[in-house]
């Protein structure tokens, strides 16, 4: 560092002080807190406290709903980020193309992310309601299956998967369609002018050049399945039917804040953020070496 | 002229100086919608009576936010004076030695006050060894709401609602072969339907006397009747009859829609299901449907009241009291009534709502009285469990009850799994308190 600011050696350390300031207080100690937290179990109001070493790890590992609620959550999160940029992907090159109106279509399709995930979920919950929903009334008229959100694990599990992708499906879609504008059109025309079909242009030149886009909104799409649909899931499911939906943010919330469990939720947070930071580092390292970028 | 403006001058200082020493009393609820606009009023009155207290009311969200948010206020010393809490989480304020209990506040400020002029079952409730702890405020239990256009539809007499849980079946079987709805029955708060059908055949919910002896250390159930009863539910659910619709006041709108014929809910939701039921289709009530062959206990108090927070000033407290006594009063009492299906607290308060005509005007505000008052109030078991760990628990047997309904769990299979989580909540809260 010395070499970029010669003859000041202090000045950089002091330049990124703040930055290291704000990280140590609102995430380092937090954290430190949650794993001291971990080896306790303390009375709601907080009166006793009891050191019980591993015990609230070991019950997370004995405890069938734990393992339930991670596959839960890798199966909602395969839901969301697979459906979710497949789906944002081919909107996106739909509403790129020379059409009448595209400025139309590309806002009608971009504004659900104006929408908080509470509203999204109120919206979802009011179309599968069980008794008065119109999503619950067409699926019976198509199908005669009725659904019941509030008692079948499978379709409440489903319906949130798809409330969570029609949410996040404006973000993804805006960042297609800059990614889509950034392919340079000679490529897509050589391989026309070699004959190869609109399919392989797809695969061989426009999805590989893709790639740095398709890298990042993974990124954020998991970020978004593990934490972020918090407020989708409360208003829509309450982690519910028989903790169907109950993926593992909800049911840290839930243990913590509802059970009254708090330092059992702190071990699950202790390993939640383990989680999540090994699939951090793994994505970056192999969509950053994979990712193309033009530049 | 000199002199006026001198006396002017003092009278605003001295207006200044009591707005300044207005006592400020931050009050935590969880009351939403119809409930919410009532409270409100009866706060600002109570402002503007006394000018020298401030009520701040502030909405913390449900049940559960309000008590999480309490616990949390009061480990980092932000709490307020007053909180509204539900029924279940009577116990874990009991054990907190966060609060004071308000039969102690009188002796306090050097009054006296007397306690039994609350309805029976209320203090009963609430009171450890015969004293109050919390204020008795928005006291409720469950009944029975009922669409009387849809019985005479289906060619069913509309002044008998079904008492049993065989006639529910028989009826519902009725009702959707007649064509009136596809699904019959709903619960608000199923947890707490699961609560009351214990109480109201006299069997008790977890040991030590439901909790009121000593500290409970497991469960009752699975027993014969738990499981008696989950199989009704989940055999209703099967054949239609039973639609499970979610917790808390989910199922009302499926209700109100007319889309089911009977609601399991709280009395506190009369007023608002009578005023969107208004010129759809009347709206019966009646007792909770029961076992014809089992014994007879009683329907348990539910709803919150209010707790005071330990380590406040005297004005604070004298503030905090003099509000409580205004919820008390008569006229405030049936407001709060009227306005809400909550019980009226108090004796007069009942016997004046009965001298003015109001149940003959409304008879449906009178069922929940007839039920908890004709009901057994002298064993622990009709009384209601009283557990530190109760949200965990119930959060565990609706669990159960939705693993049932789906068919994903065998119902005995069911109650067994949230028993095994109940017990080693309770004693982990063992641990903890003793």
């Amino acid at each position: 560092m010395e070499a970029r600011f010669p003859g000041y050696r202090l000045l950089p350390y002091a330049l990124i002080l703040p930055s290291i300031a704000v990280i140590i207080v609102f995430l380092v100690v937090p954290f430190a807190m949650a794993v001291q937290q971990s080896f306790y179990r303390t009375s709601p109001f907080g009166t006793t406290t009891l050191f019980v070493g591993f015990d609230n790890y070991a019950q997370l590992f004995s405890a069938p709903e734990y393992v339930q609620s991670l596959l839960t959550t890798l199966a909602f999160a395969a839901l969301v980020i697979g459906g979710g940029l497949s789906v944002s992907l081919a909107i996106a090159i739909l509403v790129t193309r020379k059409i009448r109106g595209v400025g139309f279509y590309q806002v009608a399709f971009i504004w659900t992310y104006a929408l908080s995930p509470a509203v999204a979920g109120i919206i979802w919950a009011l179309l599968f309601d069980p008794s008065v929903g119109l999503g619950t009334y067409l699926i019976q008229q198509l199908t005669g299956y009725r659904v019941n959100m509030r008692v079948s694990g499978t379709p409440a599990l489903l319906i949130a998967s798809a409330a969570a992708v029609w949410n996040m499906l404006g973000y993804n879609i805006c960042f297609y369609i800059a990614g889509l504008q950034n392919v340079p059109k000679e490529f897509e025309e050589a391989a026309r002018v070699d004959g190869a079909s609109p399919w392989r242009t797809f695969w061989r030149i426009t999805f590989p050049m893709l790639s740095p886009t398709t890298a990042f909104l993974l990124f954020t799409n998991t970020i978004y399945a593990f934490f972020q649909v918090f407020g989708l899931i409360d208003i829509l499911t309450q982690g519910g039917p028989g903790g169907a939906t109950e993926i593992l943010v909800y049911k840290l919330y839930r243990d913590g804040f509802i059970r009254l469990r708090v330092n059992y939720a702190a071990a699950q947070s202790v390993l939640l953020f383990l989680m999540v930071a090994a699939m951090a580092l793994f994505q970056l390292r192999v969509t950053t070496r994979r990712a193309e970028y033009s530049r | 002229m000199k002199r006026l403006a001198l006396i002017a001058g003092l009278l605003v200082l001295m207006v200044a100086g009591l707005a300044q020493a207005k006592t400020t009393v931050e009050f935590w609820h969880a009351m939403s919608g119809s409930r919410l606009k009532v409270l409100e009023k009866i706060v600002s009155d109570f402002n503007a009576a006394h000018p020298d207290v401030e009520v701040r009311a502030v909405f913390t969200g449900t049940y559960e936010e309000t008590l999480t948010r309490f616990i949390a206020g009061y480990r980092t010393g932000t709490a307020p004076h007053l909180v509204q809490v539900y029924e279940v989480g009577t116990q874990t304020m009991i054990d907190s030695g966060a609060i004071i209990p308000v039969y102690q506040i009188p002796g306090m400020l050097g009054e006296t006050w007397d306690w039994a002029q609350y309805v029976r079952p209320i203090v009963l409730y609430y009171s450890v060894d015969g004293n109050l702890w919390p204020y008795p405020f928005s006291s409720s239990t469950f009944m029975l709401y009922y669409n009387k256009d849809h019985l005479r539809q289906a060619g069913l007499d509309p002044n008998k609602p079904p008492t049993t849980w065989a006639e529910v079946e028989e009826y519902g079987e009725k009702l959707i072969q007649a064509g009136v709805v596809s699904n019959v029955l709903s619960f608000g708060w199923p947890d707490c339907i699961f609560e009351q059908e214990l109480a109201l055949h006299n069997y008790l919910y977890a040991d030590n006397e439901n909790g009121r002896a000593d500290l409970s250390t497991q469960v009752t159930w699975p027993d014969a009747f738990s499981v008696k009863l989950f199989e009704t539910w989940t055999r209703l659910s099967q054949k239609g009859i039973f639609l499970y619709g979610g917790p808390e006041y989910d199922a009302n709108a499926a209700f109100t829609a007319g889309k089911i014929s009977m609601l399991l809910q709280s009395t506190s939701s009369l007023d608002g299901i009578l005023k969107t039921a208004q010129g759809k289709f009347e709206v019966g009530t009646s007792f909770l449907p029961r076992f014809a062959d089992e014994p007879s206990g009683n329907s348990v108090i539910g709803g919150s009241s209010l707790w005071v927070r330990k380590g406040q000033s005297e004005a604070e407290l004298r503030a905090v009291w003099e509000f409580l006594k205004y919820l008390s009063q008569t006229d405030v009492a049936i407001y709060w009534h009227k306005g809400t299906g909550y019980f009226p607290t108090t004796n007069a308060a009942l016997k004046q709502l009965m001298d003015e005509g109001w149940f003959v005007e409304s008879p449906n505000h009178l069922t929940a009285f007839l039920q908890i008052l004709s009901g057994r109030q002298d064993t622990a078991a009709a009384l209601g469990a009283r557990l530190g760990p109760f949200p965990e628990i119930r959060d565990y047997i609706r669990t159960a009850i939705e693993k049932a309904c789906a068919g994903t769990l065998a119902p005995e299979a069911a109650l067994a799994e949230a028993a095994a989580k109940a017990n080693r909540a309770l004693q982990e809260y063992r641990s903890l308190i003793k």
